[in-house]
């Protein structure tokens, strides 16, 4: 654990005419380094068991996500401490390997795309985490069972647009011609890019257009591009104003969510405590998250609010 | 598997909000208690230890090099080196050592705070008139009453100062900590810039200049309260 001030702050000087300010900064030093030390929790110290330190990584999901967890646990009577925006997958990952954190919610394609650097996308979610699972298993660490949302790439056109050429399936967009279709930049390549998803489909008369991340819906909306590459739980998606293409040949992969937990973990806090996970994560479906996102980015609630609010509604707290 | 969740209302956003106007008055002061006073506790706590931690340990520094003149040259290469340093490239170094913690940003800032302070204290040392210190000699004080008694009081000016580029410095660089922990008024500004939103990193920003400059202003009347013989003078 961190003492966050050398014991040195205690006494800068006695000889001059003994000062109450440094006096009273050296008492702050101390209630502030006791306060890092406690991890600023007012949790009422019932169990004694270890704080259990999550994790969550970068973005609105995860935050939300980091904040259910940790406010089903304190509820249910754990010391938990939440470490947000800690940052991608293979950051958050050395944390956890490294011992600091505890858990943290975890994309099961991506722990095989990212972590495992696996070549080959399973045709399933169930053998997704399956596969997930059992590499995770291999570095000391274990996982939950996941929840039913996904947040997987998809591709969205207009209704109107999928209507006038009857889209349904993402092999369908051959019927439509000439295709702009709208990319991250971040994805052009590997094993979810653009350049592979065209050639899997056989998408042969498309033309792409790079655009950041949350202007592909603007886009879409004035015609400069007739499809695009989106999150599943994307707020704006909750709307309806899009229609998502089937990805027949599950390109895409299967990207649950569900905690990836160190080893030994579950043993020092009972059995309880997977059960308090299992519980929420059993109430995140897409519309769920997708509401829970659109609470965040568009309502501008806090994630910590957006998390009371619906743990609340569904009586864990 | 369970039956469907409750989803509940999250409300809407007001019009400036959803337009995502340059600065929303009306959700800044809805959520001044639930984010922004919480953010500046916390800047002002990363702050305060740094300053403090910082200052002891350059006092120490900079009075052992006023005593032995040999220590004022590595200790001086040592703080100008650190203080060199890119912030975020400091941050990375030490996450792997001491992890994603309040350690890890106190260190770093505790680093960059030894420069400035060293240099102002050890300065303000030397800079005291040696008629000064040889009439206190004479009138048989001994080494150590003489710091406390005549160096130190007569150096306070130069300390001051020091203090406060240091504050101001280390208020600054505290925003930058939120790569490491999510905390100060930094990590708002952070994840208002991952979903954009004007008001909230308007809102974190203009509260760190507010306390880069409050914090400044209290160190100058702490200075004039502390030095009365300058104000004296002055006037005389």
């Amino acid at each position: 654990m961190a003492n966050a001030a050398p014991a040195t702050g205690r006494r800068p000087l006695r000889r001059p005419p003994a000062r109450r300010s440094s006096r009273a900064l050296a008492g702050c030093l101390a209630l502030v380094s006791l306060a890092a030390l406690s991890g600023c929790s007012a949790v009422s110290e019932t169990t004694g068991k270890p704080t259990v330190v999550i994790g969550a990584k970068e973005f609105t999901e995860q935050w939300i996500i980091g904040e259910l967890y940790k406010q089903a646990l304190t509820h249910a009577g754990y010391n938990v401490e939440l470490k947000s925006n800690i940052g991608s997958t293979t950051v958050i990952d050395g944390a956890l390997t490294s011992g600091q954190i505890d858990l943290y919610p975890e994309y099961t394609g991506v722990i095989l795309q990212v972590l495992a650097r696996s070549r080959t996308v399973p045709h399933s979610a169930a053998a997704t985490f399956q596969q997930a699972k059992a590499y995770e298993e291999t570095r000391g660490l274990t996982m939950l069972p996941p929840t039913p949302f996904q947040n997987r790439d998809a591709i969205a056109v207009k209704p109107a647009f999928a209507k006038k050429h009857g889209l349904r399936t993402i092999s369908d967009l051959k019927k439509a011609g000439h295709v702009v279709f709208a990319e991250y930049p971040d994805n052009m390549e590997g094993a979810l890019g653009y350049r592979d998803m065209v050639k899997a489909y056989g998408l042969h008369n498309t033309e792409v257009k790079t655009l950041n991340i949350g202007l592909q819906y603007s886009a879409l909306d004035h015609g400069q591009v007739e499809a695009a590459d989106v999150f599943t739980t994307d707020p704006q998606l909750a709307r309806g104003g899009y229609t998502l293409l089937d990805d027949t040949k599950g390109y895409y992969g299967f990207q649950n969510v569900a905690p990836v937990v160190r080893k030994g973990v579950q043993e020092k806090q009972g059995p309880e405590f997977a059960r308090t996970l299992n519980k929420v994560d059993a109430l995140l479906t897409d519309q769920a998250v997708r509401e829970m996102n659109r609470a965040v980015d568009t309502v501008r609630l806090a994630p910590s609010e957006v998390a009371a609010k619906f743990l609340k509604a569904n009586d864990i707290s | 598997m369970s039956a469907a969740p409750v989803i509940p209302d999250y409300g809407s956003p007001s019009a400036c909000v959803a337009n995502n106007s340059t600065f929303c008055m009306d959700w800044f002061t809805a959520h001044w208690s639930n984010l922004f006073w919480p953010a500046l506790v916390q800047h002002i706590e990363l702050t305060v230890i740094a300053v403090v931690a910082g200052f002891v340990i350059a006092f120490l520094m900079a009075v052992l090099a006023h005593f032995q003149g040999w220590f004022a040259m590595p200790a001086s290469a040592l703080s100008s080196f650190l203080y060199t340093v890119p912030p975020l490239a400091l941050f990375q170094l030490l996450v792997p050592v001491t992890g994603f913690s309040v350690l890890t940003v106190e260190i770093a800032l505790i680093a960059y705070s030894l420069y400035l302070l060293f240099t102002t204290i050890l300065t303000g040392l030397r800079e005291v008139p040696e008629d000064a210190v040889r009439a206190a000699r004479g009138m048989g004080l001994t080494r150590r009453q003489i710091l406390f008694k005549v160096e130190l009081p007569m150096s306070l000016p130069s300390l001051i100062s020091g203090l406060r580029v240091t504050t101001v410095m280390t208020i600054g660089t505290v925003a930058i900590a939120a790569y490491v922990i999510d905390s100060g008024l930094g990590s708002l500004i952070l994840k208002a810039l991952q979903s954009p939103f004007n008001t909230q990193f308007i809102g974190a920003g203009a509260l760190a200049v507010i306390l880069a400059l409050a914090a400044d202003g209290l160190l100058v009347l702490a200075g004039r309260l502390l030095t009365p013989w300058a104000r004296s003078r002055k006037a005389a």
